[in-house]
């Protein structure tokens, strides 16, 4: 009783296994939910783990993920070169401007520069890196600069009290203190590199990727499959999520540590 | 017997010279001049004057330790900031030796947290601040090990900051500041949340400081007064005179002449409790 009283308390504290108990029973009653409200259009949960399972098996499936991972993985690189060059920047008055119009760019479309980027690229390949960098730079370069203006004045007070000079300051405070939060923005920011992968792949088919798989088991209804893939596209991204959670506290094991 | 090093230095000194230590005050090392602070259309410091000089007690090599003592609020922390360097006062200025004004980096600067780069291990911090001193040119590793065995921290080197402890901390800020090679090490409230016993560690611990060089000089921004007079040579009041707006230094008193100078035993003596009394007047 007292348990059931915590659940519905606002900032209540739950032990590890009452937590993992009540998380399975929200994952039952949904599936069961699911199962009951099915019907001939929307496929059952059987029918899309049916599909899930049928998809692992195939080498098209596999195919196609390294196509977008390989998309994606190039598209973060030099998004977070681009993000970085511009972000240290940034603290000279001289390209503070155009960070900051970086950061007002996450309000335009991709879908009405797609034409744009057409002309500018010369096949579909560069075309999808270039409008997912062009996508994903504006999100990076505003967290980043976020994690800038947080920055504790105690930190650039430390480095004077030290005799370094600006740039010496620059290194230290953002640099190399701020190199952990590289990586969390990378982890934050992936899922939204893995939503427009399926976006981007789309205009491009002829070199595959879920995108493309996506699309084609839609123009055919096969929503079994759709739903598996979604299934699929989701466990990636949560696999990368904790990968790249796991790479920061190893790269910087302060960044776990509290005062 | 010395408050500072706990050994008979002088056996000619008597009751009576208990009073008057010998001692000389020779250059200025450190002189405020006219420092006017306003901040947002409001005088914070006003006409802050004093000088801190050099004293020599032959046969004894040790710094000195000057205390500011202010009300909460009064325009300490700004002092603090522009004795460190790290701001400029509206006007007047602030000068090393007569010769340099001041700069940042010029100060050694604890701050009353104890700041510390929280992505560098101590040893790592302890390395960079070494490596800025020219004086410890190739000596750096053996300077580490020096202060870290004599301020007990060899243990905690490969530490981050975030694991180690408030005096920890504090110790670790002191040694890089001390690396870092200035004469003058500035610190703002290190008495501020300690317990009596971790007190006394801090009073000792700065008292060793001070006599680690002839010319090193600690300056404590604080509003502790017993504690600041305990530890403390010359002590400046900050405070707000009648019809003023913004704070000055209102007082200077020089503990060497009381006799609560250099003498462990120092809040036993009446002349303890009097300038207690005395400061708090002023405040």
């Amino acid at each position: 009783m007292k348990t059931m009283k915590t659940i519905f308390q606002p900032f209540g504290q739950l032990s590890r296994q009452v937590f993992f108990t009540m998380l399975v029973a929200q994952v039952v009653i949904a599936l069961v939910l699911w199962q009951v409200g099915s019907n001939g259009l929307i496929p059952s949960p059987l029918q899309v783990k049916k599909a899930f399972l049928q998809l692992l098996s195939t080498r098209v499936l596999w195919e196609n993920i390294l196509v977008s991972l390989g998309l994606t993985l190039q598209a973060m690189l030099y998004s977070i070169a681009i993000t970085l060059f511009f972000a240290y920047l940034s603290v000279l008055p001289f390209f503070r401007g155009l960070a900051n119009f970086l950061v007002k760019c996450r309000y335009l479309t991709l879908t009405g520069l797609i034409f744009i980027f057409t002309l500018l690229t010369k096949d579909g390949s560069q075309l999808k890196l270039s409008l997912l960098v062009f996508g994903i730079v504006p999100f990076f370069v505003t967290s980043f600069l976020s994690v800038i203006m947080a920055i504790d004045k105690q930190e650039y007070e430390l480095c004077k009290t030290l005799g370094y000079n600006n740039w010496q300051t620059l290194y230290e405070v953002i640099i190399v203190g701020k190199a952990d939060q590289v990586l969390e923005i990378l982890r934050q920011n992936f899922a939204i590199a893995w939503l427009m992968i399926t976006l981007v792949e789309g205009l491009s088919m002829s070199e595959g990727g879920i995108g493309t798989l996506l699309i084609k088991y839609n123009k055919y209804n096969d929503i079994a499959n759709v739903m598996a893939l979604q299934g699929i596209i989701f466990i990636i991204g949560i696999g990368f999520d904790y990968g790249l959670g796991s790479l920061r506290k190893w790269l910087f094991p302060y960044a776990g540590l509290k005062a | 017997m010395n408050k500072r090093t706990g050994k008979q230095v002088n056996n000619s000194i008597t009751s009576k010279t208990k009073t008057m230590t010998t001692h000389t005050k020779a250059e200025v090392i450190l002189s405020v001049q006219n420092v006017n602070l306003s901040y947002a259309g409001k005088q914070v410091l006003h006409n802050v004057s004093f000088e801190i000089k050099n004293i020599v007690r032959p046969g004894v090599n040790q710094g000195q330790v000057v205390s500011l003592i202010g009300r909460s609020g009064i325009g300490k922390t700004q002092l603090f900031k522009l004795l460190s360097g790290l701001q400029k006062p509206t006007s007047g200025r602030i000068m090393i030796h007569e010769t340099k004004e001041v700069q940042p980096g010029d100060m050694g600067v604890i701050f009353q947290n104890y700041y510390l780069f929280e992505w560098r291990t101590i040893h790592q911090s302890l390395w960079l601040a070494a490596k800025q001193n020219k004086a410890l040119r190739g000596g750096e590793k053996e300077a580490i090990a020096h202060y870290t065995n004599h301020f007990e921290l060899a243990e905690h080197l490969q530490k981050y900051p975030q694991q180690l402890s408030g005096g920890q901390r504090q110790r670790a800020s002191i040694i890089q500041q001390l690396l870092k090679g200035s004469d003058f090490l500035l610190l703002d409230e290190p008495f501020s949340g300690l317990d009596v016993c971790v007190l006394d560690r801090v009073v000792n611990l700065l008292l060793d400081v001070s006599l680690s060089d002839e010319l090193k000089t600690l300056v404590i921004v604080s509003h502790d007064i017993a504690t600041s007079i305990a530890i403390s040579d010359t002590v400046f009041i900050l405070g707000k005179t009648e019809g003023e707006e913004g704070a000055t230094i209102k007082k200077e008193i020089d503990l060497i002449e009381r006799g609560l100078a250099w003498d462990k035993d120092s809040r036993q003596q009446q002349a303890f409790a009097d300038t207690v009394a005395e400061i708090k007047s002023c405040l």
